[in-house]
């Protein structure tokens, strides 16, 4: 499905570069409010996963548990945070998916993301899917779904958010 | 006993003296960081205990295959067309392919090798080759068992649980399981049809960390507090920004409950057992919200109040069951581990399904599987830390020796183990005196440590 028109293209792909800065900046209050009040972060643990609650997820966190997550990464004895983790998104392949109506639509994008851990960089990289609803002040994400390229590998501690 | 102290001559260079590198209060760093010792574990440890293989629903039908590993060995569990379950090594006869890929799957009505095509029965015995003449006159002979996939020496289940073990000696299974065997019985005893199922999907994490480092934590009772202070206060903090009187949320109880103060711990009961297991008391009063309820109401329903008191009495945190797994009764898990190297190991989370509770209390099973145990868990992130920590610390030269000491002296004997207070280091304890058992170090001489 196409963008309608450059205008829409422009402010949605704003609005995941905005999102994608927000943690790379560590600015977990400010991404927080981007989701609607029953919003899901979802990345699930197996290809094709199609369901969050009878199968085991990498992620799987509604309001109360991204802001326990957030909470953690502030505190001054997160010691698997000495220091804390930095990373870079870089986004690409912004596409629409589906536009259910005027005020919801689903965004696909793909993205890498640099991780830098104590010693060792780390590269995850897979493809995003956003489903979006109007604001009165810009777009709410309904669900963000990540699906990791290598979602089913043994995976060492995840601990911001993708 | 008089036995030999073991004396192995890994390099003529470097001979291990494993008795004494282990105290009952006390051991050597290097059994945690020498990798001549890790290889010594793979053959005397892991190739002499029950070790845990999986579950037999995780084949269901004839033909169904699940791969893993046996210490160092490749090995796959097979569903035969009898039903039996068999445990072999996942190697071609011929020449050595491996003969399912890695995971799980269905091999049909029998395994063919990929290379050559040899077919085997799902019991692992020859069914054919191909240029059968080709054989006529000369020393292979098809009749031969030993040109069937090599089986592991022993395979017994208890419950669904399979184990296998590669040494054709030592205890039965039930002998071995001791007083845990009541862990994997209380397993299936919570679900309303007796039984479990794997279900949900297998979490695997790696850590950078000797596997019996994490072993020990899962009876350390006191690094909760200092250790998930990160965690425990971000639910603390989460339960204290809602409305004054909103009920703590389950995400909240089994990430805040870390935060108990060490009194708490004190008053839990730790059991040991022979050969290294044992378990610690439930740290979670029963939940009573409309989940924990309705599956509560479903268990009476099939076994009766009495019954369903009984067994839901029996509430467990972490068993151990030494050297490969750990059950978590009360919210359906069993994590795995399997060593692979000295320094790193992969832990290995399966869900359960309680057959014939309602599917929110097999959704909440995996809320505690997602928070606690997925590599995302925040609680955990600083458990892997501290666990590398000490495998970094353990490789410096700052100290020879890892104390085990807390309330050493004090335990109560129980019938095939003993107990102790939850702050007691006995857990390791016992886990060492298991270990010391299986590298061959006779340990009836052993009073306590010396200088
Ligand atoms: S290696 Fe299996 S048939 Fe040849
Ligand atoms: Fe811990």
């Amino acid at each position: 499905m196409n963008f309608r028109d450059w205008n829409e293209q422009q402010d949605l792909t704003q609005f995941l570069h905005h999102e994608a800065r927000l943690l790379d900046e560590h600015r977990w209050d400010e991404w927080q409010k981007l989701f609607t009040p029953d919003g899901l972060y979802w990345v699930p643990l197996v290809h094709g996963q199609v369901d969050h609650l009878n199968h085991a997820s990498l992620f799987c966190e509604d309001a109360l548990l991204r802001s326990m997550r957030a909470r953690r990464l502030e505190q001054a004895r997160a010691y698997s945070q000495q220091p804390p983790t930095r990373t870079v998104h870089v986004l690409g392949n912004i596409a629409l998916e589906s536009r259910d109506d005027d005020a919801t639509c689903t965004v696909r994008s793909t993205f890498l993301l640099l991780e830098w851990r104590k010693t060792e960089q780390r590269t995850f990289g897979g493809s995003v899917l956003h489903t979006l609803r109007r604001a009165d002040d810009g777009w709410r994400i309904q669900t963000k779904r990540i699906d990791l390229v290598n979602c089913d590998a043994p995976h060492e501690a995840l601990q911001v958010f993708l | 006993m008089n036995s030999v102290i073991p004396i192995i001559p890994i390099a003529a260079t470097n001979p291990i003296d494993i008795q004494s590198l282990v105290q009952p209060d006390r051991v050597h760093k290097r059994v945690y960081t020498d990798p001549a010792i890790f290889e010594l574990e793979m053959d005397r440890v892991f190739g002499q205990a029950w070790i845990y293989i999986g579950h037999e629903s995780q084949v269901p039908k004839p033909g169904d295959y699940f791969t893993t590993r046996l210490g160092r060995e490749p090995v796959v569990m097979v569903r035969h067309t009898d039903g039996q379950v068999h445990v072999m090594f996942n190697r071609c006869p011929h020449k050595g392919a491996k003969l399912v890929p890695d995971g799980s799957g269905s091999a049909g009505k029998f395994l063919r090798c990929l290379y050559h095509g040899w077919t085997f029965k799902c019991d692992g015995s020859l069914l054919s080759v191909p240029l059968r003449s080709g054989y006529e006159c000369t020393a292979l002979d098809l009749k031969d068992p030993q040109y069937g996939v090599r089986k592991v020496a022993r395979v017994a289940t208890h419950r669904g649980f399979v184990f296998a073990s590669l040494s054709e000696d030592g205890p039965e299974l039930k002998e071995f399981l001791g007083g845990v065997a009541t862990s994997l019985d209380n397993f299936c005893d919570r679900a309303p049809e007796g039984e479990v199922e794997v279900a949900g999907g297998v979490q695997r994490v790696v850590q950078r960390n000797n596997w019996k480092i994490f072993f020990e934590n899962l009876h350390d009772t006191i690094h909760a507090v200092a250790t998930h202070e990160s965690s425990w206060r971000a639910a603390k903090e989460e339960h204290e920004s809602m409305p004054a009187g909103t009920p703590k949320p389950f995400e909240v109880v089994i990430v805040d409950g870390n935060g108990e103060p060490l009194e708490f711990w004190e008053k839990l009961e730790l059991k040991g057992y022979d050969h290294g297991h044992g378990f610690m008391e439930g740290i979670f009063v029963p939940p009573t919200d409309p989940v924990s309820l309705a599956y509560v109401a479903s268990l009476e329903a099939a076994k009766g109040a009495e019954r369903t008191d009984e067994i839901l009495r029996v509430n467990r945190h972490n068993t151990i069951v030494y050297p490969s797994c750990s059950p978590h009764t009360s919210f359906q898990q069993i994590r795995v581990i399997r060593p692979l190297s000295v320094d790193r190991t992969l832990v290995e989370i399966f869900s359960f399904r309680l057959k014939g509770a309602p599917e929110a209390t097999f959704q909440r099973t995996l809320k505690y599987t997602n928070i606690v145990n997925a590599p995302s868990s925040n609680v955990m992130s600083d458990d892997l830390e501290a666990y590398n920590r000490v495998q970094e610390g353990l490789g410096s030269d700052g100290g020879d020796w890892v104390s085990m000491h807390r309330a050493a002296g004090r335990d109560q004997p129980l019938p095939g183990g003993r107990a102790s207070n939850g702050n007691s280091e006995m857990p390791s304890r016992n886990m060492f005196a298991a270990w010391a058992g299986y590298m061959g170090v006779d340990t009836s001489t052993q009073t306590g440590s010396a200088e």
